[in-house]
Parts: structure tokens; sequence; C-alpha cells
């Protein structure tokens, strides 16, 4: 049975890097090349050494595709295809080749320059590896190669995330990234069409939560926001650089001009100001709402937000600060933090994950002493507040999308095991299909079923139209030929053409058997009363005492000898052919009953 | 409000009952096959007893979930065990799952308790002890009610019959009393160690219009005599009774609860005591409200009682455009947190808030 192979080399059962290979009809996808961002070695990157030992990865693989800029699905590229070495194409989306690159050199600082490591990708790693990317637009079918294609589409959670739907021949999987199903201020849902994939392998992050409505989260966080502000204190929101911090200002924004609140909101210059401009650039990938009201105003002209310069950070009064990178692990957002952590007044929301090691991670577990730089002590008397704002599909969503797609075998990463097997009953029992949650390196083969197209002859079916319909026109009619395969083609001819096609002979294969029957009269004798027999019994058949001495049944032969050894004894030579199997077996098993007496 | 979280769950529920450990379970009524019994963990803020505001984990995780090919009306643990029991249409008879399994999240279907010649019978109410052992206390009608062993499935006890009413609640007062509530108000008492006996609270005053009653009983509070507590009987019509078990011949307090009326049918009224605020109930059933009352200033009058609170939050909800509102179907009190309830609608939202006192009150 033909089958497809995925293995995930990473986030098969553990929510940190993305890495998915998948072997379908031949061909060899990788989904995804994340990075772990809560390792420090080289456990932060998938084991590329699973895919093959010691063969080239360009010759393996047909084809990498990253489905949105998280650092967790793309974070080892440069790595990958620079240090690893793979030289194929790259496949993403417009708005991931334009923001990816601006991620991956922003980590890569961080890295190198402020945590001293060595064995890292450089800027012009980064740079070489970009240059292998081949941006595709939503709902456009890329032909990889003649025979695999793929196709992006849109899946909310950050812009430009794409899930992506991979076909060779009659065999396709859908990968779906990161997704969400429900719209949110700045982007839409996701959505797929119908496509009846033999795979959709799901991200299953959320799958078993039941998640707080995001009214109630927003109101939670505008109310902290504004009661910091109110009396006087500021408030540092660290954004990791792209996605929630478009949400977040559109979410402040909004809520001073209906408040009318005065206090100073600034983003912080840099990165974040070159993300406004790139999301500016892709309205098109925005949701229906900014995209109708960008023609009166830009959503993302922000009037109550502005560029922050690193002065206003002594400014007295109440402000709000967006600030880079988003686990106070370094840089801007860090810098503020220490000037202002020393007032009660203040406030500091971290609005997502933070890896184990950062500042961010320590304050939000609860420390409020930190050893800085040259062992100065900080004290952290600033509140601590978490919000996550992250968008992800609940189970609810997983059963829309797969609703949305109707896949035959559904796969789910990015959970674990033991708490998905209820998940997977659930889907198992509403759509009647198999659902798989595989570990990491362990490989999931699932049987596809596909399709073969095969022509057919004209002249075949003439023929076989030409006998005319069965006693029942309904049921479907057993017909016979001859199947040549040539050329990566199917065709379904009469077994007279395809003889001449392949000029061939045509065998012919005759059976004889031998039957002994007591008789001692001489042969033509016993040829009578074999004849005087069958002619009795065969009352349908066409049986005919030839002038030479046989007899014939239909095209059957029968002729008589007299046993070498034994004169009392004549053998019957029948001798059929291959067509006439059956009747040729009857009359075998007829003639040995024995003749009656008395013919 | 103090704090109020909303929730959407994916199939609406009925019920929503406490399980060790801080958990929620919750299932579905939906009448096609493939409703689901949740458990669910509550968000760290809920487990806590200092509220935050902004808290990392805002969200209820399913913890394990099972499949019932039946609707879900009732559903109890059953104490000191990993077992759980539920019922449901169409007939009387119920099933019991196993909870925890150690490699798996799936409650399982075990076992059933048959219903005992049930034609025509409408769903068994259940209560659940494990005193001598794990029991089920269950019945649709008066005339069948029994105790019964889960595990071995054995009948323990069966009540004498006065009568053939249906049932609305039932309940364990300690492990030996039985609290038997109609829906005609009627309100009994049984000993499980003398089975001919059945005792009879007051019952309620008889109204020109047909209603229908509830009961909410505290159990369970600690180191209080069971019959101590008083015993809340609520009708359709939004008329309240409170009955001593000690002095069943009168009433200690009647009161009238503002209700829409005419109400919308007795399929969801549901009546309860906090467990840590002393006199507080709360009711729901009539439309998208639960209301909260403080029954401490309440005498015999049957005079129109103010709430404290009116948690309007399911009335909001009606997802685009229709015209029904959601009704409450059903509400409880966090067991620890004084004034934190969680309540559910017919739409699938379920919520948890926390109410604040109104000035002027200790």
């Amino acid at each position: 049975m033909p089958e497809i192979k995925v293995t995930p080399l990473g986030a098969g059962q553990d929510v940190g890097r993305s890495c998915i290979l998948v072997s379908i009809a031949g061909k060899n996808v990788m989904l995804d090349c994340g990075m772990h961002m809560g390792y420090n070695d080289d456990r932060r990157f998938p084991d590329f050494s699973y895919i093959t030992q010691n063969g080239r990865l360009t010759d393996f693989l047909d084809c990498v595709i990253i489905s949105h800029f998280h650092l967790d699905h793309c974070g080892a590229l440069p790595y990958f295809s620079e240090m690893v070495g793979y030289d194929g194409p790259i496949y993403m989306t417009h708005p991931t080749k334009a923001i990816c690159p601006i991620l991956l050199e922003d980590y890569r600082k961080i890295t190198v320059d402020k945590k001293g490591e060595t064995n890292f990708f450089t800027s012009q790693m980064i740079k070489d590896c970009m240059k292998k990317v081949v941006a595709v637009h939503l709902h456009q079918t890329v032909q990889v190669d003649e025979e695999l294609e793929i196709k992006a589409y849109y899946a909310g959670h950050v812009l430009g995330a794409a899930m992506f739907h991979i076909k060779v021949g009659c065999e396709s999987v859908v990968y779906t990234g990161d997704y969400n199903m429900t719209p949110d201020r700045h982007l839409g849902a996701a959505w797929i069409d119908k496509c009846r994939p033999d795979l959709l392998i799901s991200e299953s992050t959320y799958a078993t939560t039941i998640r707080d409505s995001k009214r109630c989260r927003e109101r939670d966080f505008l109310k902290k926001v504004h009661e910091t502000v109110e009396r006087g204190g500021k408030v540092l929101i660290p954004v990791f650089a792209l996605g929630r911090a478009q949400e977040l200002c559109i979410l402040l924004e909004t809520f001073w001009e209906r408040m009318n609140l005065k206090a100073p909101i600034y983003f912080s210059t840099g990165l974040t100001e070159k993300a406004n401009h790139y999301y500016k650039l892709f309205i098109t990938w925005t949701n229906q709402k900014i995209r109708k009201t960008f023609v009166q105003r830009n959503m993302f002209e922000f009037k109550h937000i502005k560029a922050f310069d690193r002065a206003f950070a002594d400014n007295p009064g109440p402000m709000v600060v967006f600030a880079t990178p988003g686990m106070l692990h370094a840089g801007q957002s860090l810098q503020i933090f220490r000037k202002w952590a020393g007032n009660e007044k203040n406030m500091v929301i971290m609005p997502g994950y933070c890896v184990q090691g950062t500042v961010g991670h320590k304050i939000l577990s609860g420390q409020r002493k930190l050893e800085m730089e040259g062992r100065q002590i900080l004290e952290v008397k600033m509140q601590v507040e978490y919000m996550s704002f992250s968008a992800h599909a609940d189970a609810k969503g997983i059963m829309q999308l797969i609703r949305q797609a109707e896949p035959r075998n559904v796969l789910l990463v990015h959970g674990e095991a033991k708490k998905m097997e209820f998940l997977k009953q659930k889907i198992e029992q509403e759509f009647h299909v198999s659902c798989f949650m595989p570990a990491n390196g362990e490989t999931t083969t699932i049987l596809t079923n596909p399709c073969i197209p095969v022509d057919i002859s004209l002249g075949l079916l003439k023929r076989e139209t030409a006998i005319g319909p069965g006693p029942d026109a309904k049921k479907p009619k057993l017909m016979h030929g001859t199947l040549l395969m040539k050329d990566n083609s199917f065709r379904l001819v009469s077994p007279e053409q395809a003889l001449k096609e392949l000029g061939l002979a045509e065998h012919q294969l005759r059976f004889t058997c031998r039957v002994h029957i007591q008789d001692p009269r001489k042969e033509h004798e016993t040829v009578l009363r074999v004849y005087n027999h069958l002619k009795g019994i065969l009352k349908d058949y066409s049986v005919q005492h030839l002038p030479d001495g046989s007899i014939t049944v239909e095209s059957i032969l029968i002729q008589a000898t007299a046993h070498s050894e034994d004169q009392g004894t004549k053998v019957l030579l029948v001798s059929w052919t291959y067509q006439d199997e059956e009747l040729g077996s009857y009359l075998t098993s007829l003639l040995k009953k024995g003749l009656p007496q008395g013919t | 409000y103090r704090d109020l979280h909303t929730f959407e769950l994916q199939a609406p529920t009925r019920l929503i009952e406490w399980a060790c450990g801080n958990r929620v379970c919750v299932a579905g009524y939906g009448q096609s096959n493939g409703n689901e019994i949740l458990q669910l963990i509550p968000p760290p803020t809920l487990l806590t007893k200092e509220t935050q505001g902004l808290c990392p984990e805002r969200d209820f995780k399913v913890e394990r979930g099972g499949f019932s090919e039946r609707p879900v009306y009732s559903l109890k643990y059953v104490p000191d065990t990993s077992l759980l029991v539920t019922s449901g249409p169409p007939d009387s008879s119920l099933q019991v799952w196993q909870v925890s399994a150690e490699d798996s999240d799936v409650i399982k279907s075990v076992s059933t308790i048959a219903a005992e010649n049930g034609t025509g019978q409408s769903w068994a109410k259940i209560a659940t002890i494990s005193a001598r052992a794990p029991w089920v206390l269950h019945g649709s009608r008066l005339d069948r009610v029994q105790v019964t062993e889960v595990e071995s499935r054995k009948n323990v006890y069966t009540a004498a019959s006065r009568g053939s009413e249906e049932l609305s609640n039932l309940a364990f007062l300690d492990c030996n009393t039985l609290l038997l509530c109609c829906a005609t108000g009627r309100l009994c008492l049984a000993d499980i160690r003398q089975p001919q006996s059945l005792a009879e609270a007051v019952s309620v005053p008889s109204a020109p219009c047909s209603e229908q009653w509830c009961m909410g009983s505290r159990n369970g509070a600690q180191g209080l005599e069971p019959s101590s507590q008083p015993v809340a009987r609520l009708s359709s019509r939004g008329l309240l009774t409170l009955t001593d078990l000690r002095k069943t011949s009168e009433f200690l307090a009647l009161a009238k609860a503002r209700v829409p009326c005419p109400g919308s049918g007795a399929e969801f009224l549901c009546v309860s005591w906090a467990p840590a605020l002393e006199g507080y109930l709360a009711i729901s059933g009539f439309d998208g409200t639960v209301h909260v009352y403080d029954t401490q200033s309440w005498d015999s009058s049957g005079r129109d009682a103010e709430p404290i609170f009116v948690h309007k939050g399911h009335t909001f909800g009606g997802a685009g455009g229709s015209r029904d509102f959601p009704l409450v179907t059903v509400h409880t009190w966090h067991l620890q947190k004084p004034r934190t309830l969680l309540s559910a609608a017919s739409d699938g939202s379920l919520h948890v808030w926390d109410w604040v006192q109104p000035c002027g009150k200790c």
C-alpha cells in the first residue's frame, strides 16, 4: 500500500522547536525548521542527522517549507542551510520572507554579542540562507518540480503565517503550522477549502484548553494599565518584536481614544518600527476590518502612540512604553526595566512566554532581587504582571479546521500524548478518521489509497458496451482487459491490441488429461460408447463424432487409445485449451465416473 | 463584581460538579450521540484564595474527558473512589464511569445500574455518599427510590412508597438519613435503618397555577449537624421556603423572589446554599440571571425579597442576533472562596464570578 511517512524532529510532543519531515510518494519535504528557545546548547536545534547519516541533505530533500516567522518555526534555518548544508529551495510567504531575517539577526545579535556564543550562525549566513528562499502568494499553486506542488492558505496567528497544502500525484498533506480560528483585532481567521488531503498535520498546543474570553483578558489588561497610569506610574510592556505587539497597540489606541487619556504611549525605535512598516506594506494580510478602514485611516498610523527616545525614560509622569526584546533579556527593554524597577508605582506586563534564564522568566517566577552585570543587585519593587494574548487554536478550532479540510487522517503535534487521548478519540469518533500523535524521532506511517487514473481504449469500451447491459443495469460490470504501464501513464486495452503493441505472440495453453476406462472392446467401439453417453448427458452442448475417430464437445477433443500394457483398459485423452478449463474439468470428472452399462 | 471570567464550552452543560483536587466537571445534554463529560482543572485564579488580576494561566484545562451516548442530566462523583455516576433520559438507569487511569485521560464507562421496570420513566435524580461503602441514592419517582452499592450494584435499601410523584432532588443528609423532594414541593425524610417510615415536612403553600419545586440542602458543612441546616425549596414561580428539619411542622421562612412570571418552566430550576457564607443562597433557572439572597433577614410572611446581587452576564452572551436569550442551566458555589460562583447557560457559556458585598452590610 502506498504510504506517507511523518517524522517530527521537534514538536513531536513538546512545545519548543517545530521541524517535521514528510515523505510522500517518493518526495521528501521538511516542514519548518525551528529553534528551541529554552536550551543554550545544541539541543536547541532539531536533530538533522536523523534525516540522512552521510548523504547530502540537498539531494535528499526536495524542499523546505516555513510556515511563519516565529523563531520556534524558523530559528534554526540558517544553521540548517549554511552550517549543516542545504542548497535546495526554501518556501515561505512574502511577509515571512521579509520579516524572518530581521528576527534571526536580532536573535543572533543577542546570542552572540551579549551571550558570547561561538557555535552560532553569522549575519552573512542569514543573508545567504535568505537567498535560497522562494516567496509564495496565498492560494498560488507552486510547482516545486514536475510532480510536487504546494499551495499556501491563510492561517491567522501572526502576519504572513500560512498553512501549506503539499501534493504529489494523488496524495496530499496539509500542514497547519500555528493557526487561529477566531479573528482578532488585526488578523483574520484561518481558512482552508475542502481539499480532502490524505493527512492533516495540526498543532495542538491549546487543544485541551478552554480559553478565557478575549474580552475579559483585554478588560483586565486595560484595567491594570489604566490604574497604573492614573496613579502616575509607568508601564513597561516588553514585546517580542512582532506579532502581539501590534494587537496590543491597536487595543491601547482604541482605549485611549475612548477614555480620552492623555498619558503618552511610546513604541521603541528600531526593530518594531520596521515591523509596523511591514504591516502597512502587507495590509492585504490583515483582517477585513482593517482593510476596509484602511482607506479612511490606516490602523497602524497611531494617533496616540509615538516613537520612543531613550531619554524619555527619565521623563517624570505616567507613560506606557512598548520595548523590545520580549523576555527582558537584553537591549532597550532591559535598560528601561532597570530604570523603573525600583518604583512600586510602576508596572511591567509580560505579554508572552519567557524562556528560562531570562530576566522576564525570573521575575515572573517571583524573584525580586536580580543579579545584573557587574554583580549589581537590582531590587524589583515595580509590579509584575503576565498576560498571554497568543493566538492558537483550541479544541473547537481544531475540530472546525478538520471539518473544513476533510482529511482522511489527522496527525497532532505540539502536545503531550497522555493528555491528548481524549482529543484523539473525539476526532476519531466525530470524523471517522485515524488520529496519530508521534513523539520526536518517531515515524508514523499513514497508508493512503490513491486513485490511479487509467485510460481505456475506445475499442475495448465499445466492445463491452456492445455486449449490452447486464441483468442489473445499475450494478458495476466486470470487464477484462490488459493494463499497459508505459511512461507514467496507464492504459487499459484489449489483449489483442496489447500483444500487437508489445510485439508479442499469443501463447496457447492446452491441457490433456488421461482417463482410464475398463472396456475390453475395440477402441472405436469405446469411442462410440463414450459418444452416446456424452450425447445423452450434455444435451446443451454440441457433441460430435468425427470421422477420424475422435469426439468433440464444443472445442474439447476426446480420443481413445488402447492401454499399452492392458488391452482391457482404454485410455481416453481429453484435451482442452485454457479458455475451456471449466468444461474440460467437468468432462474429465464425468468420464472418470465411468461409462454406464448398456451403451 | 470583583472578578468575572467568561468561558465558552463547546456544548452547553446543565451540571457543574466539584471533584477532589478542586476539579470541576461538566457534561453535555444534547439529544444526539457524542455528549462529552469533561473534567476540568480551573485556572489558578480560582484555586488560590487571593484573587489576582492577571495570572499566567487564566484558562480551564480539560484534564479528562469521556463520551456518553445519552444526554447527561445529572452527574455525581462517588467520594473516596475514582468513579462517578451519571443519569439521563431515556430511562432511569445509571451509568458508572471510571475517572482516573494511569496512562490515559479518557473517562471510561464501567457499568450500568439498571432501572427497575422503567417504562415511561423519566431520568433518575442521584446523590452519592461513601459511608459504609460507596452508595448511590437514585430514583425518578417517590415510589422508586433506592440506595444501591456502586461497585457491586447490589440494592441496599428501597424506600417505602408514599405516592408516585416525580422527584426533583434527593440528598444524603448523613449516612443514614435521606432527603427527598418532589416536583410538587413535597419534602420527605427517610431513614435507611427503618425502611417503612417516611417522615414528611410541612408542605408548600398551594398555588392557583401548577408550579414545580426543587430543593437545596447544605451537606458536608464542616462539623455542623446536618439536620440543623435549613432546607430551601424553590418554586418555578419564585417562591422560596426554608424549613428546619428539626421542626418540620412549620416554615422557618417564606419569601418571594423577583423573577419573571410566567417562568420558563422548571427544567433548570436550581437553588443552593453558600458553603462559606452563613445564610446566603443563590437561585437560577428563570432566565439568564443568577440571584444571590441573604436569608438571615427573612421571616414567614412570604414577602418579596431583594437579592443582594444579580449576575446578568449570561444575558449578554447571545451569539449574533438570536432572539432567545440564554437560560442559566445550573450554578454552584466555590467551596472555599466565599463569594465566588460558577454558572452555565444554554448557549454553552460558563462564567466564574466573584461579587462584591454592597456597601452598608457586614
